[in-house]
């Protein structure tokens, strides 16, 4: 996709205009954090899960050369291929390569955000290779042409009269009603022969099983695993930070995704998929290939947002971000939203090309809270302020502002004398009111609210009065 | 002896490097990578959730039922009385007396009395029956395996899925099962399903819809104790 995060500010004024995107987001955050709310309060052991969980993947990624290799070999063992890639464009030229060695003329895809992160689209489309989105969210935007604004439901910024319209234009046979189980049944018509016409078949993974060389998805719809069935042909495009070392360690995982990413115990399908079709099987596709991607995760390992790749792409940050449910997951720009895509989008393109991503964020904390793997996405955050300060990429307004504050911050007199002048500037401006309806400078708080002046001076006088009392 | 083309053998060192150099780890003790991995699972009883009151066969009905999973469960005294089961879900839906199974011969051999049996499987089946490896009562999942006489797709394709198994093949937690596997150390199959409840989406405002690409509808018959 054509990234857009360095256009940050103007894609957050652009949303803001948007009149059914709050409307949008707020029916699915609202719900998604109520009923993770809800599962948790059912699951007194979740603090244990979670615990485990972080030292799960802290150790997989201690030894995550080790790990890889077992995969591989243990993969290749049950008749899969195996192929690695260090770039999105290595990535799908295999892939690519693979469709084309069979003569696929169509491909079924399960939705992963790796495959968003390669390019699979665009790349399929260049080769001029028909690509059927299977996930309802998915095949939502692919209609819509639009890319994903949410990582567990990438067609959150739709309401259900735009996807009803939207089916309308497009499918077949479209629906008679518009409630939400009708335009359900509606997709579910159209993508039916699409499944046993496709060629190839391609998905993600949640996890890699070092041990065993199990693929697994964790799905709610059941299309991954008609994607991955019908087809002769199986492609799996998964990310090297997906192993765990075992069935028994993934467990715990399988705990904790569902209930962070949609509040339910458990998705409906988990799938472990060990190699292609044995003899006397009836269904199951003929090849098998797993392309392992790195796309700079080796620099994130080697980096202080190493934690970034404990991430189990759940969505929980973003559902619980003060900014991204203002202005949803477009104006961000890239593959990744909220939170964790503030970290990422610099990590996997440039801190340049992410413009004021990390600076999209109230540090409340809420984000690193809510993760079932306790990444510390605050924290980062804040390192990548400083480095954007350290390399000079943080706007020339504020850097003088920030310059003048710190002399003065540095001179208490000075540093008092300002604050008195603000107070005494401020309570003019408010007079009578007591309120400041407009004050330069600060347009972008007092346009939709006012602003309290100041009733008992600076603080230092208060701390002062106090110590006296 | 892993990599498909030069291009991945080339990425796949890089890879590799990048990750050993970066750790800066010279040897590396097995032992030791296992000993910690085995004492990361430790004691799974503290991140499983505990229903110590229920027994799993009332935990697997009371999950299965509920209105998340949306499954019907009916319970008979043995497999030979699981066709009676499945006629009366079929009158109960009104539905043709008509079924797919996979052709296993626990099936085959059983008699449907006025069911008519087929063992093909259409993209839009109306009605498939199948039998289920095991259940897992933590969270009213089943649990199938791919093998010659147990194709994936009958758990897939059709609308009403509906799942003979035995109440002795109840499990407490995941865990438990693949302990078993674990124990019987054979090649894992091609592909192990845990399916829990009906295939469902939430992708439109996240409204919980039923029958999204899988079955809509899922009915479950308990055999023998
Ligand atoms: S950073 Fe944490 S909360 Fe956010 S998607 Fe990843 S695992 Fe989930």
């Amino acid at each position: 996709m054509q990234q857009t995060s360095h256009k940050f500010k103007d894609n957050v004024k652009h949303a803001l205009k948007q009149p059914n995107l709050r409307t949008a987001i707020d029916r699915t955050t609202g719900l998604l954090t109520s009923r993770r709310r809800e599962t948790l309060a059912q699951y007194p052991e979740y603090a244990e899960a979670r615990a485990t969980a972080e030292r799960i993947k802290d150790h997989t990624l201690d030894y995550l050369d080790h790990y890889l290799e077992m995969f591989e070999k243990n993969a290749i063992a049950s008749g899969a291929k195996v192929y690695w890639a260090e770039t999105p464009k290595q990535a799908t030229d295999t892939i690519i390569d693979i469709c084309k060695s069979h003569d696929a003329k169509s491909v079924t895809r399960a939705k992963s955000m790796l495959g968003e992160e390669i390019g699979i689209g665009e790349a399929l489309a260049e080769a001029g290779i028909e690509r059927v989105e299977t996930d309802l969210a998915e095949h939502i935007i692919q209609l819509a042409d639009e890319p994903p604004s949410h990582i567990v439901v990438p067609a959150l910024h739709k309401t259900r009269e735009e996807v009803a319209e939207l089916f309308t234009e497009h499918h077949a046979d479209p629906h008679k009603t518009d409630d939400v189980a009708a335009l359900v049944e509606s997709a579910r018509r159209e993508l039916r022969p699409k499944y046993v016409g496709a060629d190839i078949g391609i998905s993600g993974a949640n996890f890699l099983i070092a041990d065993t060389g199990s693929i697994c998805t964790v799905t709610n719809e059941g299309n991954a695993e008609l994607t991955t069935t019908l087809p002769k042909v199986h492609i799996v495009n998964v990310g090297i930070d997906k192993l765990v070392p075992s069935m028994g360690h993934c467990a715990v995982f399988i705990r904790l995704l569902s209930r962070a990413a949609l509040g339910t115990e458990i998705s409906q399908y988990t799938t472990y998929y060990n190699g292609p079709k044995r003899s006397g099987d009836i269904d199951g596709p003929e090849e098998l290939h797993i392309v392992l991607v790195d796309n700079r995760r080796t620099e994130i390992f080697d980096s202080f947002m190493k934690p970034m790749l404990r991430c189990i792409r759940c969505g929980a940050c973003m559902n619980h971000c003060p900014v991204y449910n203002a202005v949803g997951g477009h104006p961000y720009g890239y593959v990744y939203p909220g939170p964790m895509g503030a970290i990422l989008t610099p990590a996997m393109t440039s801190l340049e090309e992410a413009g004021d991503l990390p600076n999209a964020c109230t540090l409340n904390g809420r984000c690193q809270e809510v993760c079932p793997v306790n990444i510390p996405l605050p924290d980062m955050m804040r390192r990548l302020r400083e480095e954007q300060w350290r390399r000079k990429l943080t706007p020339a307004s504020m850097r003088v502002g920030l310059g003048f504050w710190a002399f003065a911050v540095k001179r208490p007199w000075l540093y008092r004398l300002g604050t008195r002048f603000s107070v005494v500037m401020m309570r003019w401006v408010a007079r009578a009111k007591g309120k400041i309806t407009s004050l330069p400078g600060a347009g972008g708080w007092t346009r939709h609210r006012d602003l309290t002046a100041p009733q008992q001076g600076t603080f230092m006088d208060q701390y002062k009065r106090g110590r006296r009392s | 002896m892993s990599s498909q083309t030069d291009g991945s053998t080339g990425a796949r060192s890089a890879i590799l490097g990048a990750l050993r150099k970066s750790l800066g780890r010279t040897a590396l003790d097995l032992d030791v990578v296992a000993g910690e991995a085995q004492s990361l699972l430790g004691d799974a009883t503290r991140h499983q959730p505990k229903f110590d009151d229920q027994t799993s066969r009332a935990r697997f009905i009371e999950r299965a039922t509920s209105e998340r999973l949306t499954a019907t469960v009916d319970e008979v005294a043995a497999l030979a009385d699981a066709p009676a089961a499945v006629q009366r879900y079929l009158q109960q839906c009104d539905l043709p007396a008509q079924i797919s199974h996979p052709p296993m011969d626990c099936l085959r051999e059983l008699d449907w009395g006025a069911i008519a049996c087929h063992e093909t499987l259409s993209p839009d089946e109306p009605v498939a029956v199948n039998i289920a490896d095991w259940a897992i009562a933590e969270t009213g999942s089943l649990v199938f395996t791919s093998r010659s006489d147990s194709p994936t797709l009958y758990s897939y394709l059709p609308l009403h899925h509906v799942i003979l198994v035995d109440g002795g093949g109840i499990l407490r937690y995941m865990e438990d099962y693949w302990a078993m596997i674990r124990a019987a150390d054979t090649a894992p199959p091609r592909s192990t399903n845990f399916i829990t409840g009906t295939s469902g989406t939430a992708d439109i405002e996240a409204q919980n819809i039923r029958g999204a690409h899988g079955p809509r509808f899922m009915h479950i018959v308990i055999f023998g104790e």
